[in-house]
């Protein structure tokens, strides 16, 4: 505390008359209410701590409502704390600082009162000695006004006069009264009373706040003398340090009271909340079952039965679609066997006319031919359309198995070589990779397979078709080239729509129903896989499969290029596009540009 | 000798039409329509081959097929309408030695029919060891010491495949073309459910097999003799 330390600049003040009016806190500033507290703001937390705690309040800030309403509880009754006892500590010092004032002003002027009354009834006639006994008779009187009393009494006039009696000065430094409050002492009325705050040197060294009160007395025949009067406040001091004290301490404590009081009722309020987050989430994660439990009829309550009602209709609702979903199964189950068995009939009685149209008319051996052929088309149809029901229903199941993609292609490829042979198409196969077993649903791949290299065929204009298969070590890929016609990029976005084609004037020469793509689009999906594609009108199309080597793994590109790069288009060119090649050299070549691929690939997307 | 064919199908109009493609065939077929008397009908006309529907009235094709297979090994080729993998290995399981999926077209049925009615295999007259079995080809017999294993006609079939090559992995396609006749890529879970039912039988311990070993991404092949 640094109450009344010693204030240079602090003017004398002039009390109202003996009894001034308490002065309010926040008036002018006088020394003893400056006090250090005030000064001190609380500082809620040490940021200085190393940087994951920090971290930790910040994510607990971020995440826990009850955290974080408790920290605002906290902090600002605090503030509100804070600002109370400060208020409370000002007034309380102010209070006891003015009724000391009070009364070390009432002191004092009946100290020098009776002093005074001592001079003014008593003559000393010049004479010195007479004047110093009552000087001493003054001092006495004093002492006996206020025991133990600090003061000192000199002349005013510096001019020497002979019958004078000595200064006098008992435990007080003159020094320690300020040149201002000397010159309105010396220059006022004799009973105007004046006072300033100051540090007093204790016994122990150090200094205690004090108020100096100085007033004029008159010698008869001498003149005026000054007469300071010092009383120390350490009483008073003891009592507000110890009301401070005590202030703090209910204040500390308040806030520790008020902070368990939020946190309990906190936790009432978000107990209950965190319980609907909780359900809520795993509502959301699928377990249609869980209900919040309601007690009473509160707020809470309310959101409770709000909560159970949402996951009621939630679960009706998906229930009825999970029901739906399955008759939807059931009816495609049915369909395909309803719609199949007369087919099958329609099947083999066309095969069997068919086969015997060598003896009927040219008319109605036509006719056979076309049922024959019809029939043919409406059962792919058939076949196609019940597929693309079951992935609507998702009712697929893969059967995996470990396949090896490059001999897979070797099979199909093997399969259609009668196909190309009929377009007059060569296809090749280069495959730098891909020989190792993947799991994979080998009947699905080689659909998708045989889909694309049917429709390069279709649409490669008789040029070479190359097939690429190639693995990195999250993915097998296989690619299907044509130099055909290609497409604008507006007709390769919708290779993949059902019953869509580029062109529907073309003729149809491979008897496609128009689902191949969208099957084979669904069949890579299954398998976690893409199905992409490259096209520009007059350079080809390129399809690209990719699959997971771990079914279910995130594939973030494939190990062929889509888009055919300059290099690719130069390599196609070296291999020849319609002269015998040689594979070993094809293969090291390939194997060149799957290098120069991995490079290129980088931060390009799949 | 015309072979007897006993079609079991509720659909009047498909067997009648699956008659007349047998008979032009050179086969003899007689028919069925009800799934309860269909084993009846089989004790009956004792055929040489069954063609049965998987969906009838009364008791179900897989059923039938299961109660058939446990009095016979007749070869019985099922007709589905469904290749969705359940029916289909349900009904393999049950004991049908192959199946075709509606709509299929005359030559097919009669190639599948052939298949499964074929003579037994051209390696007659040989003795071969599988295993600690003895594999007579020509008495079709397969013997584990003086005990007779009792195999159906593609079981054993299957495994005189596989002993006649003890040191060849045979793929799942490769058992394909040569048990069951099929130059294309077929279904392999005909070979994967007809290896465990030949493994329930002659293994002595079918999880840890020893006549019918796999090799893991390739196929099977014969366990070594012993």
């Amino acid at each position: 505390m640094a109450r009344g330390a010693p204030d240079p600049a602090s003017a004398p003040r002039k009390p109202g008359g003996a009894s001034s009016a308490p002065r309010k806190p926040g008036g002018a500033s006088s020394a003893p209410r400056s006090t250090g507290t005030a000064a001190k703001a609380p500082v809620a937390f040490s940021w200085r701590a190393p940087g994951t705690w920090i971290e930790g309040i910040e994510t607990l800030w971020r995440r826990s409502l009850r955290f974080r309403t408790l920290v605002v509880t906290v902090a600002l009754t605090m503030g509100a704390i804070l600002v109370a006892g400060v208020w409370m500590a000002l007034a309380i010092q102010n209070d006891l600082f003015q009724s000391r004032l009070d009364q070390v002003q009432g002191d004092s002027r009946r100290a020098s009162a009776a002093a005074q009354s001592i001079l003014d009834a008593s003559a000393t006639d010049g004479d010195r000695v007479a004047a110093q006994n009552l000087m001493t008779a003054v001092r006495s009187e004093i002492v006996q006004q206020i025991p133990g009393a600090r003061f000192s009494v000199s002349r005013i006039e510096q001019a020497p006069a002979p019958n004078a009696p000595l200064d006098i000065t008992s435990g007080l430094d003159e020094q320690l009264v300020s040149e201002g409050m000397r010159e309105r002492v010396v220059h006022s009325s004799a009973d105007a009373l004046w006072w300033q705050s100051v540090a007093l040197p204790a016994a122990t060294g150090s200094t205690v706040p004090g108020i100096i009160v100085g007033q004029q007395l008159n010698f008869p025949d001498v003149g005026p003398y000054e007469l300071y009067l010092a009383f120390d406040l350490a009483d008073a001091d003891t009592t507000l340090l110890f009301v401070q004290r005590t202030l703090w301490l209910a204040g500390g404590a308040l806030v520790l009271l008020v902070t368990a009081i939020a946190w309990f009722v906190l936790r009432s309020v978000t107990t209950p909340i965190a319980e609907a987050a909780d359900t809520s989430a795993r509502l959301a994660a699928g377990d249609l079952e869980v209900r919040l439990p309601v007690r009473g009829e509160d707020e809470l309550a309310t959101l409770g039965r709000s909560f159970n009602a949402m996951a009621d209709s939630i679960q009706k609702q998906i229930k009825e679609l999970a029901d739906l979903s399955l008759v939807q199964q059931r009816f495609v189950s049915d369909v395909s066997h309803e719609l199949r068995t007369p087919l099958t009939t329609i099947r083999l009685a066309a095969d069997m006319i068919n086969d015997q149209r060598d003896g009927f008319d040219p008319a109605t051996a036509r006719a056979a031919e076309l049922m024959h052929a019809q029939v043919q088309r409406f059962e792919v149809l058939l076949v196609d359309l019940l597929e693309i029901s079951r992935y609507d229903a998702g009712s697929v199941q893969l059967e995996l198995e470990p396949t090896s993609l490059t001999h897979l292609a070797e099979d199909v490829i093997e399969s259609m070589q009668q196909l190309a042979q009929q377009h007059g198409t060569d296809v090749r196969l280069v495959a730098p990779g891909g020989y190792s077993p993947v799991e994979m649903d080998a009947r699905r791949i080689r659909r998708i397979v045989r889909n694309l290299i049917g429709n390069a065929i279709e649409h490669g204009e008789g040029r070479p078709i190359v097939i690429t298969v190639d693995s990195d070590q999250r993915a097998v890929a296989l690619g299907v080239r044509d130099f055909g016609l290609g497409m604008s990029a507006a007709d390769a976005e919708r290779v993949f729509d059902r019953f869509w084609r580029a062109d529907p004037s073309r003729k149809r020469t491979i008897g496609g129903t128009g689902l191949g793509l969208s099957i084979a689009l669904g069949d890579a999906r299954l398998h976690g896989g893409t199905l992409a594609v490259w096209s520009e009108p007059g350079r080809g199309t390129h399809f690209v499969l990719t699959l997971p080597r771990v079914p279910g793994s995130e594939l973030e590109s494939s190990p062929i290029r889509l888009d055919p790069h300059e290099e690719g288009e130069a390599l196609l060119d070296e291999l020849g596009a319609t002269q015998p090649i040689d594979i070993a050299e094809a293969a090291a070549l390939l194997a060149r540009d799957a290098r120069d691929t991995q490079d290129a690939r980088k931060g390009e997307p799949s | 000798m015309t072979s007897r064919i006993l079609v079991v199908d509720d659909d009047t109009a498909l067997a009648e039409m699956i008659g007349i493609v047998l008979r032009t065939e050179g086969f003899e077929p007689s028919f069925c329509a009800d799934g309860a008397v269909a084993v009846d009908a089989f004790r009956a006309e004792s055929p040489d081959l069954v063609l049965l529907d998987l969906m009838l009235p009364g008791i179900d094709g897989i059923e039938v097929c299961g109660r058939i297979r446990s009095e016979s090994g007749v070869p019985i080729i099922m007709l589905t309408a469904r290749s969705d993998t359940a029916d289909v290995v349900r009904g393999l399981e049950s004991g049908a030695d192959d199946y075709i999926v509606k709509p299929f077209n005359p030559k097919e049925l009669v190639a599948r029919i052939r298949t499964r009615l074929r003579p037994a295999t051209d390696a007659a007259g040989a003795v071969l060891r599988i295993g600690d079995l003895v594999v007579d080809v020509a008495a079709h017999e397969v013997r584990r010491g003086t005990t007779s294993i009792a195999l159906t006609p593609l079981e054993f079939e299957l495994l005189v495949a596989l002993a006649s090559k003890p040191q060849q992995v045979f793929s799942r396609e490769m058992l394909l073309e040569q048990v069951w006749g099929y130059h294309y890529k077929a279904d392999t879970r005909l070979v994967n459910v007809h290896v465990q039912r030949l493994r329930a039988k002659v293994e002595l311990d079918p999880d840890n097999p020893k006549i019918v070993t796999t090799v893991r991404g390739v196929g099977y092949r014969a366990g070594a003799v012993t």
